[in-house]
């Protein structure tokens, strides 16, 4: 930063001379070029692969597991009319909607503390809410598991025991009130993050502003930070929304079998099963899921002019 | 920036941060806790002290040989990552070409993909190709993952290079090569180094494209700690996660002397 500062400073910020501008115009398809071997190798790992995948759930598996025709839309209907699948997309929407709400609620509070207190403050909370961003999530749901035991054993179990807040041991681990605590937990800093840039972004003047023309604390919060903050509220939503919507580890160690979630029930047809189409078809739902919620989330940062936050 | 909270609201506001700092911390601790506990099951309140459970998982052969292979895929990965993200960054700031913004959508497209389909769609291809070695496999699906943060980091400090030095080198005769090897490579260097750091923790942690390319013979840490869960009761199983987590440290407290964790991560 200081260097680029200090080099505007001496050379002057005034643009270099057209012979320049010429040059760089002319050299300008060969740093083009430079993007070739990454989009080749996205595009044949990862493009190309999605599109395979996506044209394998509407054709069909004969009984020595080849694909092929007929085309059909029946591993989609499938996964809407039994009983047992319909119940899994469910759980998986009420999972990932539950978990980004509340990750909302609160990681508002810690955004705004986070960029409104002492550098050292900002520094300690930083550092906590991110350093487990960088931890295996399977080491975050086992240390979940440990927390939440079913049984006297149980870390939280003998918290509420000894303070004689329950008589007998509750039953946490197991449910989905489990999973959306471990997906709270593994992913409360994608909200947090986008949420305190945006905060850090609204000039301190506004709310000074208000405040002095007399407004309350929650007034100014109201009508000023709230409605500042929505790019960091929106980008932080449907990131949590789309991590959790595609978890499989947390409802693997958490759930159990009365909280099976889409990424489970694609591991269980592919693995288990051996049932490509099908485990392809809901890959594409859950796919179709994500994009529409980030389609949605970009028409609101865009559509409605809101400063996107970085 | 000094500006304090007051009143109730203030209250709130630290309840709630000061509940939340509890709130992440409690597993990592609790797993740190018992990994040291002397007990032949995992209880709380954890009894004892023994060093014991480390001298076990230091003598498992299955996590050593996956530790040995997670390194070699996170460096393999991180070489892999920079060699494609680095030109691409830079086609991406300094390119003026048709697309320039769909290209860029495009590269980034694997951070928004949930990762879970990225692998399985790999290994339907992977397999279509007759590709078996699984190491191959997972080193071609974690750059996959990895590179568009590799990019995202570089574009972000190539942003901040002013072009007038380079300019100003090109003017005094040097090459296009050297100059970005003695003017530009130096300036974004920290962020190079952010993104490859990145790519290594990634793909060290990766579990959702590890779980369809590796198989019984290569299983990188995660899906080892994952078997192990299920498997075995004592406390080797937490002293495995302290030491993952304690690399972990190691890697955020590298990321934030490099270039601060905020701007890591929000970029």
């Amino acid at each position: 930063m200081t260097t680029s500062d200090d080099a505007v400073a001496v050379l002057g910020v005034q643009a270099p001379p057209a012979t320049l501008r010429a040059s760089r115009w002319r050299l300008a398809l060969p740093v083009g070029l430079l993007a070739v071997p990454m989009l080749a190798f996205l595009t044949y790992f990862f493009f190309y692969p999605a599109l395979g995948l996506l044209f394998s759930s509407i054709q069909t598996q004969d009984s020595r597991g080849i694909i092929g025709r007929p085309f059909t839309l029946a591993h989609y209907a499938r996964l809407i009319n039994v009983e047992l699948y319909a119940r899994v997309l469910w759980t998986t929407l009420r999972i990932s909607i539950i978990t980004s709400v509340l990750a909302t609620v609160l990681a508002y509070p810690v955004a705004l503390v986070m960029v409104k207190s002492r550098p050292m403050v900002t520094r300690i909370i930083t550092l906590i809410v991110i350093a487990p961003l960088i931890v295996s999530v399977v080491v975050r749901g086992y240390g979940w598991q440990l927390v939440l035991q079913n049984g006297p054993k149980g870390m939280l179990n003998w918290i509420l025991m000894t303070l004689h807040i329950v008589g007998a041991p509750i039953s946490v681990l197991y449910t989905e009130v489990a999973v959306v605590i471990g997906s709270l937990h593994v992913f409360f800093p994608m909200m947090v993050l986008p949420l305190a840039s945006a905060l850090g972004k609204i000039d301190p003047n506004l709310e000074d502003a208000a405040r002095m023309l007399g407004a309350p604390w929650w007034k100014v919060f109201l009508r000023v930070t709230l409605p500042l903050s929505m790019p960091g509220f929106v980008a932080g939503f449907t990131l949590v929304f789309s991590l959790t919507a595609g978890s499989f580890v947390i409802p693997a160690i958490l759930g159990g079998a009365s909280a099976i979630m889409l990424g489970n029930l694609i591991e269980q047809q592919i693995f288990v099963v051996y049932d490509w189409p099908f485990g392809a078809a809901i890959a594409a739902v859950l796919v179709g899921l994500v994009l529409a919620v980030n389609g949605v989330s970009m028409w609101l940062l865009e559509g409605r002019r809101l400063r996107r936050p970085d | 920036m000094d500006e304090r909270f007051s009143g109730f609201g203030a209250f709130i506001l630290y309840t709630i941060t000061g509940c939340m700092m509890l709130f992440i911390l409690a597993p990592l601790l609790l797993v740190m806790a018992v990994s040291v506990s002397d007990s032949y099951f995992v209880t709380f309140p954890p009894q004892g002290f023994t060093l014991k459970w480390y001298a076990k998982v230091l003598q498992d052969r299955d996590f050593l040989e996956a530790m040995r292979l997670s390194i070699l895929l996170a460096l393999g990965t991180t070489a892999g990552s920079l060699l494609f993200g680095v030109p691409a960054a830079f086609a991406l700031v300094r390119g003026e070409f048709f697309g320039l913004a769909a290209i860029k959508g495009f590269l980034l497209s694997p951070l928004i993909f949930p990762a879970l389909v990225t692998g399985l769609a790999l290994l339907q291809i992977l397999t279509k190709l007759g590709s078996q070695d699984a190491r191959l496999n997972l080193l071609i699906g974690h750059v996959v993952v990895t590179s568009p943060y590799v990019i995202r980091t570089v574009v972000t400090s190539l942003q901040l290079v002013d072009e007038n030095l380079e300019d100003a080198a090109r003017t005094l005769g040097a090459n296009r090569l050297t100059t970005f090897w003695r003017v530009t490579l130096p300036q974004i260097a920290s962020g190079v180094a952010a993104g490859g750091l990145f790519a290594f923790m990634v793909s060290f942690d990766n579990y959702p494209v590890t779980m369809w390319l590796a198989n019984s013979e290569y299983s990188p840490v995660p899906l080892v700690l994952m078997r192990q869960l299920v498997n075995v009761f004592d406390p080797s199983v937490p002293a495995m996660s302290t030491i993952i987590i304690l690399m972990a440290m190691v890697g955020v407290l590298l990321l934030e002397k490099l270039v601060g964790l905020r701007r890591a991560l929000a970029a």
